[in-house]
């Protein structure tokens, strides 16, 4: 990477998007993925890297329309798309978010990590931050 | 049963992280699902199955986040009691029985942190329902199996597939079907009694017996899993000790037999997963705490006068296990206790096992006519062992070209790497 690293970021999203990756696994590969994704959790936190990280319920509301009038149940469950959980990571570049999301313990069964760079108060700068690095979507291979 | 029952999370050595036990998850869901069918009633038993997916699932959604909870096994309970208790709400065929059922559930421990422990005889006598309820005489014996590994053991169909060298859709065809059958035939969530007790313990001992014996045998298939299995169903045995409706002197001498076993499980095959006779193998990694439970069942075995198949096969194994080494084996009990199991059991194939400790107490000649005097010796021609057998006899009485052929043919007879590669080594050791 030829562009100058910015100073600091504002930190990195990891959306971890599927809710239904999961199934079908058997009791004791749900016990091995949930240790491995907790000591990964432990990990990035010890070092500082993890801010925080919370999962999402399949259950919510999606609002819209001009008053806010229309609210819906969102189609949350069972979906590709749909985001289960996130984590803000407190790193440098978009490389090192990159690298952990790779450690993601679900990616081998289907989750989806998309990694999204937090845009500060001073957009420009966010801006070359962001050019720094890339967007990056990571997923298993197949 | 101290071997397996350890305490839920501890912390490890190097701190922080707790640890959970090993294949919890898989133990907990064969304990839930008992406790549920006991609610929702035998004909839901799908139900049960998938309240107790889910509590996995929503573990699997939390814990990385928030942290292994300090009772486990209590958090798992409480999700799987809120999420049932939900179902039960919602669910219109609950009506007749909703209100008894929400009181029932209601009146358990509320609480992440514990569980009471007057529950544990609850918990205990509603696995062993379910025990007699997927060994039901009246479901083919491979439905049992499978669906004694899904709902008591917590495999996953894929995963009995793996165990069984079948498919997952057949796996799951098998479960479904069997699931449709105990509606059909309102198989009861009940523990026998009288008579019928007796006849239909038989039946659980034999599946289990089944399913270590899947597990045991040397066939291709995942190790670890094959491991598992004979695990599982050395669980299962223990589950029958721990009720006093089955705690009867036979289901200890099926215990033993499988502590036994078990204990020389790792040191059957060398680091190429060849196959390594009772004589090469390393007895310093043979299992010592399995076979002292082994030990200790076979005495609890010994209360009562019946004698059973389980109590010869514990007691051969008792013997190799208690050798010091190969040639301090007591080969004239193990013969007296094979004298005893052909007279109760015709089978060829155990016949034919007991000529190798009557060629240890009295020689090859003497095996070889212990071998041709086997009743319907003929029904052994395909099996690859009987030619294995007689080639290892006559390679004791030093006829080489004779043994060579014996082995040729039982090349012939198996596909599985490990055996075959046994026998080509015993093979040339002739040429």
């Amino acid at each position: 990477m030829n562009a100058p690293q910015p100073a600091a970021s504002n930190g990195y999203l990891l959306l971890f998007r599927g809710t239904a990756w999961h199934e079908g696994l058997s009791a004791e590969e749900i016990q091995q993925v949930m240790t491995r994704w907790y000591s990964w959790f432990d990990k990035l936190t010890k070092e500082g890297k993890l801010k925080t990280g919370q999962p999402l319920a399949n259950e919510g509301k999606v609002v819209a329309g001009k008053g806010g009038h229309t609210v819906t149940d969102g189609p949350f469950a069972e979906s590709k798309e749909s985001v289960g959980g996130y984590f803000l990571l407190n790193v440098d570049n978009i490389d090192e978010a990159v690298k952990i999301a790779q450690m993601c313990p679900a990616l081998a069964h289907g989750l989806r990590v998309e990694v999204r760079p937090i845009v500060g108060s001073c957009p420009i700068e966010s801006a070359a931050a962001i050019a720094a690095g890339r967007e990056a979507l990571v997923f298993a291979q197949a | 049963m101290d071997a397996l029952v350890e305490p839920a999370s501890s912390t490890s050595k190097t701190g922080e992280i707790p640890q959970l036990t090993d294949h919890l998850f898989r133990h907990e869901a064969g304990k839930l699902v008992s406790i549920l069918t006991g609610i929702f009633g035998m004909e839901r038993l799908q139900l049960a199955e998938d309240v107790v997916q889910e509590s996995l699932i929503r573990a699997l959604q939390t814990w990385p986040y928030y942290g292994i909870p300090d009772n486990p096994t209590a958090w798992l309970m409480q999700t799987a009691k809120r999420l049932a208790l939900d179902i039960v709400r919602r669910e219109k065929s609950f009506s007749d029985k909703q209100t008894a059922i929400i009181a029932t559930m209601e009146s358990w421990s509320s609480s992440y942190e514990e569980l009471e422990p007057a529950f544990d005889d609850e918990i205990k006598d509603r696995r062993l329902r379910l025990i007699f309820a997927c060994c039901h005489p009246q479901l083919p014996q491979e439905a049992q199996t499978a669906l004694a590994l899904k709902t008591l053991c917590g495999f996953s169909p894929a995963e009995i597939a793996k165990a069984f060298l079948s498919t997952e859709a057949a796996i799951a065809k098998r479960l479904t079907r069997a699931r449709q059958r105990i509606q059909e035939l309102k198989i009861p969530f009940a523990i026998p009694t009288g008579p019928e007790l007796t006849e239909r313990l038989e039946g659980v001992r034999q599946v289990v017996y089944l399913l270590f014996n899947e597990g045991y045998k040397a066939s291709s298939g995942e190790a670890l899993l094959k491991e598992d299995l004979c695990i599982e169903a050395i669980r299962l045995a223990t589950h029958l000790t721990e009720h006093p409706a089955t705690d009867q002197p036979v289901t200890h001498a099926l215990l033993a037999l499988m502590w036994l076993n078990a204990a020389r499980f790792k040191a059957r095959v060398d680091h190429e997963g060849n196959l390594l006779r009772l004589s090469e193998q390393d007895r310093t990694t043979w299992d010592g705490k399995m076979i002292a439970y082994g030990i200790r069942h076979l005495m609890q075995a010994a209360a009562g006068d019946e004698l059973s198949e389980y109590h010869l096969q514990a007691g051969i194994a008792a013997c190799h296990c208690t050798a010091g080494d190969s040639a301090s084996t007591d080969w004239e009990t193990i013969l007296d206790h094979y004298n005893r199991w052909v007279a109760i059991n015709p089978s060829p194939v155990i016949a034919l096992n007991r000529t190798i400790a009557v060629a240890h107490v009295h020689g090859p000649e003497a095996a070889l006519a212990a071998v041709k005097a086997i009743p319907h010796i003929e029904l052994l021609d395909a099996y690859y062992l009987y030619h294995a057998v007689l080639g290892d006899f006559e390679t004791r009485r030093q006829r080489n070209s004779q043994a060579a052929s014996h082995f040729r043919r039982a090349l012939e007879l198996t596909e599985v790497d490990s055996e075959r590669s046994f026998l080509q080594k015993r093979l040339h050791s002739c040429l």
